[in-house]
């Protein structure tokens, strides 16, 4: 969170005194709106800081949205913006149509006619602007005839507004990378008295308090911050008095709380956000001290649970520490600690975790525990750009991990790789593919060559460029797909191909997918008209296991640029137990 | 010497407290513009837990206009 005084700690950053810690990615954000909006700045950007950013903010002047979508670069400035957000309230933009709307429905007609064009505008403006762009919905308006105190929603006019409002946010749910902000939604959160402050409309033409710009402020970084911060990926959770009320050992299965009635009710709640989060592809774990049969005959007998087994990616049940235990989860799951939240309603775990785990996010059950439902919503930690195919199926693929991984036991290493009946697939990324790919660019630490992290729009314009290749690669055996968990892209200069970006989700390691990969590369890098390759390793805290990945297949060290090397001829070939194939576009 | 009041409209402004007195004005303070006096009212009301109507935000077009101000609302400035 933004700390206790966000606009203290903006003006000590615009001051150059603090920067609070260490700053990863600078972060230029442009607001306007048919509102003035300058007191969102010190919101946003506290929040921008809390996330370890470096917030550049600039406010565009009020009321000129229709001439930012024609030339944003004359109306905002000529820079370089990773996000512009605009922020709208159709009475400002319309106000004579939407009064007349209150007595006319051809007005109506009029105006989602107006409206159309203004969404017109928007999509200009996304043809033109590259980073992220960000449009609120319309929130409800502040103008005599829709007052909520004397029913003005079910009025004439209030069904205008609903018309209309929903007009809008289809016709921006229909632009491709057009992220719809909803200030609709906040104000309802937040409630209308609570919202607007009527003097500041008066004086200065900007209608919130500033608790409600402090909203706003957040929810927006928060929409910045998805672009390039990876959430949480999985969640850690106890079980006695924190999936169920009670302790199972000493209770029994029909002594638990967990039903239809609180406090049984603020558990089952509970399990259904989660199951929840688990539909957005984040993953459960389960650490807790208990006798396992006691704690699996819960999952798989009590009428009541909402969670099952098959839902859960990891069970550590016995009597090790909670800190032993969320280790095992991170080595199993293949993910860093710092991607973990652990839930438990115990002061005495939660404080032993914090302290020898630092990076894992620790969260303990509310002492009112009707707050437990709601406990995960509302937080960041879970804050995606957008949710892949690939998130949703996480923990279907991680089963199938778990019988591969059976199967290798069971026989030789050379059987195991021959069985598998690898199929990897190498293809230009298309449009379709570009939010997964995203994904990892900006998620994956450890296989990571280079760790350039970038926007789904950057993603798409290298996609698009002539002397460019955006792949990813596609990894299928006999027990599942993993889908696409390998991106790379090259960059063509004369004979030579940059490797700028080569990257693999860390499940498909080991098995020949490098050498397939790095093999069908040399073939895309020869479509190029190249003739040798070239990449470099930039080493981060995380990736250290990549360090000797050029040299294991063959690349030259080239010790002027401190770059690898390697011709075309001599690249690395696609091992034999591989079928594989590259795809590159058409035309 | 330091003044609450000086120094939050240093702070907002941006400028040195010592280059203020209760006499700053935005006829004198280039700074202040309209935009910095919503940014000012936004600061006071935050920093003394007070609410100012438009009436005397309207009036407060000095430094020590605002101290008046405020001190009728009993905050010791």
């Amino acid at each position: 969170m933004a700390g206790p005084d966000p606009k203290a700690a903006w003006r000590q950053y615009q001051a150059g005194l603090k920067t609070q810690g260490a700053a990863s990615f600078d972060v230029k954000v442009a607001v306007a709106g048919s509102i003035t909006v300058e007191p969102l700045e010190p919101y946003l950007g506290a929040y921008l800081l809390s996330r370890k950013f470096k917030p550049h903010i600039t406010c565009g002047p009020f009321s000129q949205l229709r001439q930012i979508c024609d030339d944003y670069k004359s109306v905002l400035g000529a820079g370089d913006f990773n996000a512009i957000a605009l922020l709208w309230r159709v009475e400002d933009m319309f106000p004579d149509l939407m009064a007349r709307s209150l007595d006319s429905p051809a007005a109506i007609a009029d105006l989602l006619r107006e409206v159309k064009i203004f969404a017109d505008a928007v999509a200009n403006l996304r043809k033109k602007f590259h980073g992220t762009l960000i449009v609120s919905t319309l929130p409800y308006p502040s103008m005599p005839g829709f007052e909520l105190t004397e029913m003005g929603q079910a009025s004439a006019g209030g069904l205008a507004f609903q018309a209309v409002s929903q007009f809008w946010t289809q016709e921006i749910a229909k632009l491709e990378r057009v992220r719809l902000f909803d200030l609709h939604g906040l104000m309802l959160s937040a409630g209308l008295k609570h919202a607007n402050d009527a003097r500041k409309w008066q004086l200065y033409r900007q209608p919130y308090t500033e608790p409600f710009w402090g909203d706003i402020g957040r929810m927006l970084g928060r929409m910045i911050a998805a672009e390039k911060i990876s959430p949480k990926k999985c969640v850690v959770l106890d079980l006695d008095n924190t999936l169920w009320g009670g302790i199972i050992g000493e209770d029994g299965l029909g002594g638990i709380q967990l039903g239809d009635e609180f406090p049984g009710k603020a558990y089952r709640d509970f399990q259904r956000y989660l199951m929840h989060l688990k539909s957005k592809g984040v993953m459960l774990a389960v650490a807790s001290k208990n006798n396992p049969d006691d704690a699996y005959e819960v999952f798989d007998k009590h009428d009541a649970m909402i969670l099952s087994r098959k839902d859960i990616a990891d069970f550590e049940i016995h009597w090790e520490s909670k800190v032993e235990s969320i280790k095992r989860v991170a080595a199993k799951l293949n993910i860093g600690l710092d991607a973990l939240v652990f839930v438990d309603d115990n002061p005495k775990e939660i404080g032993e975790v914090s302290e020898r785990l630092p990076g894992v996010t620790c969260v303990t059950v509310p002492e009112e525990l009707a707050e437990l439902p709601g406990l995960l919503a509302g937080t960041d930690l879970f804050d995606v750009a957008e949710v892949t195919d690939e998130d949703r199926r996480r923990t279907e693929m991680l089963q199938a991990d778990g019988i591969r991984q059976q199967a290798q036991e069971i026989m030789s290493e050379e059987d195991f790789r021959k069985s598998l009946n690898l199929k990897i697939d190498v293809f230009a990324a298309q449009k379709q593919h570009l939010a997964r790919v995203t994904q990892l660019i900006n998620k994956t630490n450890q296989f990571n060559l280079t760790t350039v992290r970038r926007t789904q729009d950057e993603v798409e314009m290298l996609a698009e460029a002539q002397d460019a290749l955006v792949l990813g690669m596609d990894i299928k055996d006999k027990y599942g797909d993993y889908g696409l968990v390998g991106v790379s892209i090259l960059k063509k200069q004369n004979k030579i191909c940059v490797i700028d970006t080569l990257l693999m989700s860390c499940r498909v390691l080991g098995r020949g997918a490098e050498a397939t990969f790095i093999a069908k590369l040399a073939e895309a890098a020869k479509s190029l008209g190249c003739e040798e390759m070239r990449g470099k390793y930039i080493p981060t805290q995380k990736n250290a296991m990549v360090k000797d990945l050029y040299q294991r297949f063959g690349f030259r060290h080239d010790t002027a640029t401190g770059e690898w090397a390697v011709t075309l001829a001599e690249a690395p070939k696609t091992p034999e137990h591989i079928e594989a194939a590259l795809r590159l576009k058409v035309g | 010497m330091s003044d609450a009041l000086i120094n939050l409209f240093a702070e907002v402004l941006q400028v040195e407290p010592k280059t203020l007195n209760d006499n700053s004005s935005p006829d004198n303070v280039k700074q202040w513009d309209s935009l910095a006096a919503m940014h000012l009212v936004a600061a006071i009301e935050d920093t003394f837990k007070v609410q100012l109507s438009t009436k005397e935000i309207m009036k407060m077009s000095t430094i020590g206009l605002a101290r008046k101000t405020l001190q009728g609302k009993n905050v010791a400035v």
